[in-house]
C-alpha cells in the first residue's frame, strides 16, 4: 500500500513553522518543534565529544561499525517509508537519514575516515550538517518499518535513536518531551502530565463513581496495596485522557479479582528517554522499577501504551537486574489470559460496528503482541475488519517516535507522518480504530480530525467495558439511583 | 606477457588472495567480538533466537521479499548474486586450477550451464548500474563505488566469458585471460574495505541489529561524568 505524494500546497502547510525568526537566530536551528536554548558555541566540537562519550559507554559502535560495511545503498528503504512516500523528498529515505550519522562515524571515529579525512582535508562535522541532522531525526516516526526491507540489516530506528541521542546531549532536543521528562525526574509531581497524588486519588474515585452509576457494579482502583500480584503503570496521560481505557481494565480486574496496584510514590509508565535519551531512558525505567519494589510487587502491569510498554519490557532487564528484573507485562496479555482461562465473559455480540485493530510499533514490530487483541476483539466484534499491511508490518499511526506530544508538528504529522495510515483506515471502512497506545490514539484523533474521517479511537479496553457479561454477584444489591434520594431523605 | 600471466597467476594472486581471505576474517572477528563485547556489557542476555533466525533467513531465501518492495530490482539483484558466487566458485576451469595448487576439488558446473550464468552475471550487472542512475532514490543515495561496483564485476565475467568461447587469437586470448585475472585480483583486494565485505558478515545482520538495542546498565553515570555533567538538571 502507498499513498500519493502531497501537492505543493499541502506541502506548505506541513512544513510551516510557528517560531519566531530570532528564535531561529539565536538557536541557530530552523527545525520546527521548540527547543530550549543551548550553548551554540562550537556545536561540531560539542557534537563529537558527546558522540565520543556515547560510544565509549555502549554497544553502538559495534552495530555502526557493522552497518558502515553493509550499507549498500539500494534504497529499498524508501518505497516503505510513508514520510518518505508523502513528501517524495529523497532526503526522507531512511537510509540517506542513517547516511548523515555513519558519515559522522566514519570520518571521525574510524581509523580509514580520519587518514581519509585529514588526507584530503575535508569531512570535517559542520554546523549545517548538525542543524540538518536536528531537522531529520525528528521528520522520522522512528516507526522502524524501514529495518523490516532493509537487505543489509540495517537498523535506521536505532541510528535515529543514537542521533537523538547525541543532539540531546547538546541541548537540541523537543521542548515538550524535555519539560515533561524534567517534570517526571525532577518535578514535584513526578509525572509528565504534572498530576498530584490526590487530583490522582479524586479522579479514580470519580471513575469508581461513574461504573457504580452506570453498571451498579462496585469497583475499586486499588492503591499503594504491597504485595499485589501486578503493579500499575499506564501512560500517566490516560488518568487525564482516557478513562474508558481505565474503566475497561479495572472492570477487568474486578471480575478475576486479581492482586493488583497503583502506587502513589510513582504511577507513570510513559518514558519519552526512548525516544530522545537514552540517559534519561535508565533514569525512569528505574522509577518504574523502584516503585514496584517499594510496594514490593511481583509483576510490573503496563497499560496501553506502545513506548511505555516497550521502554519497561526491554529496558527493566537492561537497566535492572538482568535475568532478575521483575517481569514485565502489558495489560492486553493479562486480560487475554484471563479471557483464554474462562474467567471473563464477553457478549459476542458487544460492538456490531466494524472495528479495526491498529498495531502499536512499539508492540508488533517485534512480534511481541500481536494475535492476543485480535483474539479478543473478535470475540466481541463479529464485524471485525483488518487493515493492511498488519501486525509485524504495520503502518505506524504517524506520531510515533515522541513526535505526537510535539503539539507544534501536528499539521506535519496529520499531512505526513500519518498520510498513509490514513487511506488505510479509510480502506478499512472501520467505524471503531482500536490503538491500545496513548500516543497512536491521541495521533489518530488528530489525524481523522484533520483528514476528516469519521471515525471513533478508542482503546481496546474502552471497547471490552462495554462487552463485559457481568455476573449478578457483582451487581450491588439498591441501585445508585434508588439511594439518592434516600440520602436526600435521611438529611 | 608469458611471465607477467605467470606473475598474476602466481604470487599475485597468492597476495591477493591472502588479502581477500585474511581481510574478510579481520572483519568477521571485529563483527563476533562486537557481539561478544556487547553481549558482556549488558545484562539482559536473552536473544529472541527464532525472531533473529526467521529474519536472518527471510534475506537469505528471500521469495517472500522479492516481490513485496522493488520487485524488479530485487529479482535482478538475487540473480546477479547467484551468477557472481556460482560461476568463481563452481567452474571447471577455476576447480581444475585449485586441484592443481591444493590436491582437491569439487563437483563442477556443466559448461553450458556456467555460459548461462556468466551471461547472466554479465547482464544483470549492466541491468542494476543502468537502474541505478535511472531510480531517482537509488540515484541520490549512491556513492562512488556504488556505480563502479557493478562495472567492475563484469569485467572477469565478460573478459572469463570470451577466453572460455571465442576462438580468439593467442594474443588476444592472452589479454583477455590476463585482464581476467588482474580484475579478479583487484576485486579481492578490494573487498574487504568496501560495502562487499557484506558478503561474509551478512548472516549476522539481524543479530548485530537485535543485541544493539541492549544497552549497557549504569550508563547514565558514566556518560554523565565523561561529559562532566554530572548533577545537572535534566
Amino acid at each position: 500500500m502507498k499513498t500519493a505524494q502531497i501537492t505543493p500546497e499541502e506541502r506548505e502547510r506541513a512544513f510551516a513553522s510557528a517560531k519566531k525568526p530570532e528564535v531561529i537566530d539565536k538557536q541557530k536551528l530552523k527545525v520546527r518543534y521548540h527547543v530550549e536554548d543551548y550553548n551554540v558555541a562550537d556545536r561540531p566540537r560539542q557534537f563529537l565529544e558527546a558522540f565520543s562519550a556515547i560510544l565509549k559507554h555502549s554497544n553502538y559502535r559495534m552495530a555502526l561499525d557493522h552497518f558502515i560495511r553493509m550499507s549498500a545503498k539500494c534504497s529499498r528503504c524508501a518505497t516503505t517509508c510513508q514520510v518518505y512516500q508523502a513528501t517524495g523528498d529523497p532526503k526522507d529515505i531512511p537510509c540517506f537519514r542513517s547516511e548523515l550519522l555513519l558519515s559522522v562515524y566514519r570520518r571521525h571515529f574510524t581509523l580509514g575516515g580520519m587518514l581519509k579525512g585529514r588526507l584530503l582535508g575535508n569531512g570535517y562535522l559542520t554546523d549545517e550538517k548538525i542543524e540538518e541532522m536536528a531537522e531529520s531525526f525528528w521528520n522520522c516516526t522512528a516507526c522502524r518499518r524501514c529495518t523490516m526491507e532493509c537487505p543489509s540489516g540495517i537498523d535506521h530506528g536505532l541510528v535515529t535513536h543514537l542521533g537523538r541521542y547525541i543532539l540531546s546531549e547538546l541541548g537540541i532536543a523537543p521542548r515538550a518531551l524535555v519539560v515533561s521528562t524534567r517534570e517526571q525526574l525532577e518535578g514535584a509531581t513526578g509525572n509528565t502530565s504534572a498530576i498530584p497524588v490526590p487530583a490522582l486519588i479524586d479522579t479514580l474515585e470519580f471513575l469508581e463513581e461513574d461504573i457504580k452509576e452506570e453498571l451498579s457494579v462496585e469497583v475499586k482502583f486499588p492503591m499503594d496495596v504491597e504485595n499485589a500480584e501486578y503493579v500499575f503503570f499506564p501512560a500517566v496521560s490516560d488518568f487525564l485522557m482516557e478513562a474508558e481505557t481505565l474503566m475497561g481494565i479495572v472492570a477487568v480486574f474486578t471480575v478475576t479479582g486479581d492482586s493488583w496496584t497503583t502506587g502513589t510514590g510513582y504511577f507513570d509508565g510513559i518514558n519519552y528517554g526512548l525516544f530522545y535519551s537514552d540517559r534519561m531512558l535508565e533514569r525512569v525505567v528505574k522509577k518504574v522499577d523502584a516503585e514496584t519494589r517499594r510496594l514490593k510487587g511481583k509483576k510490573i502491569l503496563i497499560g496501553e501504551c506502545g513506548h511505555a510498554s516497550r521502554s519497561a519490557k526491554y529496558y527493566i532487564p537492561v537497566y535492572c537486574g538482568g535475568d532478575k528484573a521483575l517481569p514485565v507485562i502489558n495489560i492486553m496479555e493479562y486480560t487475554h489470559r484471563v479471557w483464554k482461562e474462562g474467567r471473563l465473559k464477553l457478549d459476542p455480540n458487544a460492538i456490531m460496528e466494524p472495528v479495526a485493530y491498529h498495531d502499536p510499533c512499539n508492540i508488533a514490530r517485534q512480534k511481541w503482541i500481536i494475535e492476543k487483541p485480535r483474539e479478543l476483539l473478535k470475540a466481541f466484534c463479529p464485524n471485525y475488519v483488518e487493515m493492511t499491511p498488519n501486525r509485524d508490518q504495520n503502518v505506524c499511526c504517524g506520531g510515533g517516535g515522541g513526535t505526537v506530544s510535539i503539539d507544534e508538528v501536528r499539521a506535519y504529522r496529520t499531512g505526513v507522518g500519518g498520510k498513509l495510515k490514513a487511506d488505510q483506515i479509510r480502506a478499512s471502512g472501520c467505524k471503531y480504530l482500536v490503538a491500545p497506545c496513548a500516543n497512536c490514539k491521541k495521533q489518530l484523533r488528530e489525524l481523522v480530525e484533520d483528514q476528516g474521517i469519521d471515525v471513533e479511537v478508542v482503546g481496546l479496553h474502552d471497547l471490552i467495558y462495554k462487552a463485559i457479561i457481568w455476573d449478578e454477584k457483582f451487581k450491588v444489591s439498591s441501585s445508585p439511583a434508588e439511594e439518592i434520594p434516600q440520602k436526600q431523605e435521611d438529611k | 606477457m608469458d611471465a607477467l600471466l605467470d606473475f598474476a597467476r602466481g604470487p599475485l594472486f597468492r597476495f591477493s588472495f591472502a588479502i581477500l581471505v585474511l581481510g574478510l576474517l579481520r572483519i568477521l572477528i571485529l563483527d563476533i567480538w562486537g557481539i561478544i563485547e556487547a553481549l558482556r556489557k549488558t545484562d539482559d542476555k536473552k536473544i529472541p533466537w527464532k525472531l533473529v533466525s526467521i529474519r536472518t533467513l527471510e534475506w537469505f531465501v528471500p521469495v517472500r521479499k522479492v516481490f513485496s518492495n522493488r520487485p524488479i530490482y530485487s529479482s535482478l539483484s538475487i540473480l546477479f548474486h547467484v551468477g557472481l558466487l556460482l560461476v568463481p566458485i563452481f567452474l571447471y576451469a577455476h576447480i581444475s586450477l585449485w586441484k592443481g595448487t591444493v590436491g582437491f576439488g569439487w563437483p563442477a558446473l556443466p559448461k553450458l550451464w556456467a555460459d548461462i550464468l556468466t551471461l547472466l552475471a554479465i547482464g544483470t550487472a549492466l541491468a542494476l548500474f543502468t537502474g541505478r542512475i535511472i531510480s531517482k532514490t537509488s540515484s541520490f543515495l549512491s556513492r562512488k563505488q556504488d556505480y563502479l561496483w557493478p562495472l567492475i564485476l563484469v569485467i572477469p565475467f565478460l573478459t572469463g566469458f570470451i577466453c572460455a568461447n571465442a576462438g580468439v587469437s593467442p594474443v588476444l586470448y592472452r589479454i583477455c585471460m590476463l585482464t581476467h585475472i588482474l580484475s579478479a585480483e583487484i576485486i579481492f583486494v578490494l573487498i574487504p574495505f568496501t560495502k562487499i565485505a557484506h558478503c561474509i558478515i551478512m548472516p549476522l545482520s539481524q543479530l548485530v541489529a537485535t543485541i544493539a538495542w541492549k544497552f549497557p546498565p549504569e550508563t547514565d553515570e558514566a556518560v554523565c561524568t565523561t561529559l562532566n555533567k554530572k548533577g545537572a538538571p535534566v
